[in-house]
């Protein structure tokens, strides 16, 4: 490479003494150094912002669920034999898999609770151990209800007060079909995070809901162990749970739509932001253009003296790949290390009550980075080799010709 | 040596049709000097660049060291150019954004030669021209004489087999010329080298082995 490498850098300083040249070539450094670092920060943003939004996912899902089939198959099949219920079994063969660290067993169902006559409808959600982990309740499974603050508003219950929850699923009694009804105190109240409170469910502990909601739907919740990857937990579960009997979804496919949504989110930003360092090839290519045809005779002789045409061709490769490196590089490392400094120093705040933190946090990941520079190198490449092609077609005595008249 | 047997050129010029060689004949032994003498436009520099498989005839055939240029591949061709020949170009060609030395010295790169002899030899040619000293100026520094000389050492510097000059002495002041005949005759007979000179000075045509007139698209000894 050493005679490439030779003649590109000194056409590169030769840039400098052109001014058309110096202009096209500070463009594209210029040009490459804004798009890298627009397009490093603008995907840090979006990975900042994705990430918190994923994390607050990660905490109101669980890694992996298994559904009992929504259909009254299981229903029946569960009311009927009471010895062997498929969710211990199945609840048993989760536990014992590989990378699961907890099975939690919940039940989802609608009913009704009852203060005097008023009874109002709302979700109840039978849980086993301890609240789960989104219901924003700390501590061990009580005896008693657990009501979201808004519920309890409405009835003027406080902690303490013994409240009825009705079933909509009628027992026999010696008086004919009556609703199940228990009366249970409130043993806690509590605030949901989420923007809208009106699906937040009455905690009622499993051994009480199954009794009195035997048709709701019930649900396994596994939480993995760290290293455990959902995807993998689940297909291996799948292979032992027969299809219509549960289903298993992993916390991606739960949220397939936000996730695809996310990812487009990013796309489309990423392709916006991308065409800076588009523009800024188109004036590396021109660069290139101008500096070929101002030493059109000087590639001539080179030629003469018997350079081949690929040898050629890789010096003006070359010569892209001086005027862009610098560029590029600069962006790139000054959108990530802006990036850093906006999300340590929270530059960028934002009203505290829209948004889960007050400050636009930016998140650098070594992928993204990766990405950008990949994009940058391949545009610039074709902007290269569309450039120096015409190095290698010159004629040598043609170039020699053209230059003295 | 250079065999050249029926060759023939012709150039589009727009409309017109130029027959510039019409069945040209040349031969040159190896170690032998022959000077292209002819009127401007007659086709001297269209007949060196053919010599120097830089263009390629209608018709006939050209051998030079041995190679057949006319059934050669152009990367071929390349390779030739560097290990074989040396071009003095009619307008010194030098490469205005390296030194006076790295101009010499750029044959040698393109053939991959160590840099560290590659420059020793640049500045002993130098040298014989008078020129060491002006090894690190850039061409814009240097007088048209000077440019000229550092031309013909980059054409020498790989001593190749043979030399192709196109009016080699045709700026240069009669003390320089005199110093690039030297030169040129000291190579000839150090390395044998075949040498093809276009010159308009009867000086230097006197002191060729063979002197040829290119008139009406033909060659015709003058002398031996
Ligand atoms: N590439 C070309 N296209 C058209 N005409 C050319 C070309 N090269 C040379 N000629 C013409 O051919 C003739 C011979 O040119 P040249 O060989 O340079 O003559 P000389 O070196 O003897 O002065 C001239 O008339 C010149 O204009
Ligand atoms: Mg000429």
């Amino acid at each position: 490479m050493g005679f490439v490498w030779h003649i590109a850098v000194r056409y590169f300083r030769s840039t400098r003494a052109d001014a058309h040249i110096r202009a096209l070539s500070t463009l594209t450094a210029g040009g490459l150094a804004v798009g890298t670092a627009a397009l490093v920060l603008a995907l840090a943003a979006l990975a900042g912002f994705q990430n918190l939004l994923l994390e607050d996912l990660a905490r109101h899902t669980p890694a992996l669920q298994i559904e009992l089939g929504g259909g009254s198959v299981p229903g029946s099949a569960l009311q009927g034999a009471a010895t062997t219920d498929p969710v211990r079994g199945l609840a048993a063969l989760a536990a014992a898999t590989n990378g699961v660290a907890g099975v939690q067993e919940l039940l989802y169902a609608r009913g009704w609770l009852a203060d005097g006559d008023r009874p109002i409808a709302v979700e109840v959600l039978g849980y086993e151990k301890t609240p789960p982990p989104w219901i924003p309740v700390q501590g061990e499974a009580t005896p008693g209800l657990i009501v979201p603050v808004s519920v309890a508003l409405r009835m003027g219950l406080a902690v303490g007060d013994m409240v009825r929850v009705v079933s909509p699923r009628p027992g026999l009694t010696p008086v004919g079909h009556q609703p199940r009804t228990r009366m249970l105190p409130i043993d806690l109240i509590y605030m949901s995070d989420r923007a809208e409170d009106t699906d937040d469910p009455v905690l009622v502990p499993l051994e009480q809901a199954s009794a009195l909601f035997a048709r709701g739907d019930r649900r396994l919740d596994l939480t993995l162990a760290p290293e455990a990857d959902p995807e993998q937990v689940g297909d291996f579960l799948r292979q032992g749970i027969d299809p219509t009997v549960a289903t298993v979804t992993t916390w991606r496919q739960a949220n397939r739509a936000l996730l695809f949504v996310l990812r487009l989110e990013k796309g489309l930003v990423f392709s916006a932001v991308a065409l800076i360092v588009a523009v800024a090839s188109f004036a590396l290519l021109a660069a290139l253009s101008m500096v070929l045809s101002s030493k059109r005779a000087e590639v001539g002789v080179l030629a003469a003296m018997g350079a081949p045409p690929a040898r050629l061709q890789r010096v003006f490769l070359l010569l892209g790949a001086l005027l862009s490196v610098g560029g590029a590089g600069f962006g790139g490392a000054a959108g990530a290390g802006l990036a850093a400094f906006l999300d340590r120093y929270r530059v960028i705040s934002t009203p505290s009550d829209v948004y889960v933190v007050d400050y636009v946090p930016f998140l650098v990941r070594g992928t993204d980075v990766l990405v950008v520079l990949v994009v940058t190198v391949l545009f610039t490449a074709a902007a290269a080799v569309i450039g120096a092609r015409k190095a290698s077609l010159l004629h040598p005595v043609e170039a020699m010709r053209s230059a003295r008249t | 040596m250079i065999a050249v047997a029926g060759v023939t050129k012709a150039y589009q010029d727009g409309a017109v049709r130029r027959q510039v060689l019409r069945g040209v004949d040349l031969v040159v032994a190896r170690g032998e000097t022959a000077a292209v003498v002819g009127p401007s436009g007659s086709g001297k520099s269209t007949l060196l660049n053919i010599l120097g498989a830089l263009d390629v005839p209608d018709a006939g055939s050209v051998r030079v060291d041995g190679v057949d240029l006319t059934r050669s591949r152009p990367s071929a061709l390349a390779g030739f150019r560097n290990r074989s020949l040396g071009f003095v170009f009619q307008f010194h060609q030098l490469l205005p954004d390296f030194t006076a030395i790295e101009n010499v010295m750029m044959p040698g790169r393109i053939a991959g030669r160590p840099t560290s002899s590659l420059s020793a030899q640049a500045l002993t040619l130098l040298d014989q021209v008078g020129l060491a000293d002006r090894a690190g100026a850039f061409p814009q520094q240097l007088s048209g004489g000077e440019r000229q000389r550092i031309a013909i050492c980059r054409a020498l510097v790989l001593e190749p087999a043979v030399l192709l000059a196109d009016e080699p002495t045709g700026n240069l002041d009669s003390r320089s010329g005199e110093q690039v005949l030297e030169l040129l005759d000291t190579l000839r007979r150090r390395r044998d080298t075949t040498m093809v000179l276009v010159t308009h000075n009867p000086e230097v045509a006197k002191r060729c082995g063979k002197v040829l007139r290119l008139d009406g698209g033909r060659l015709k000894a003058l002398g031996e």
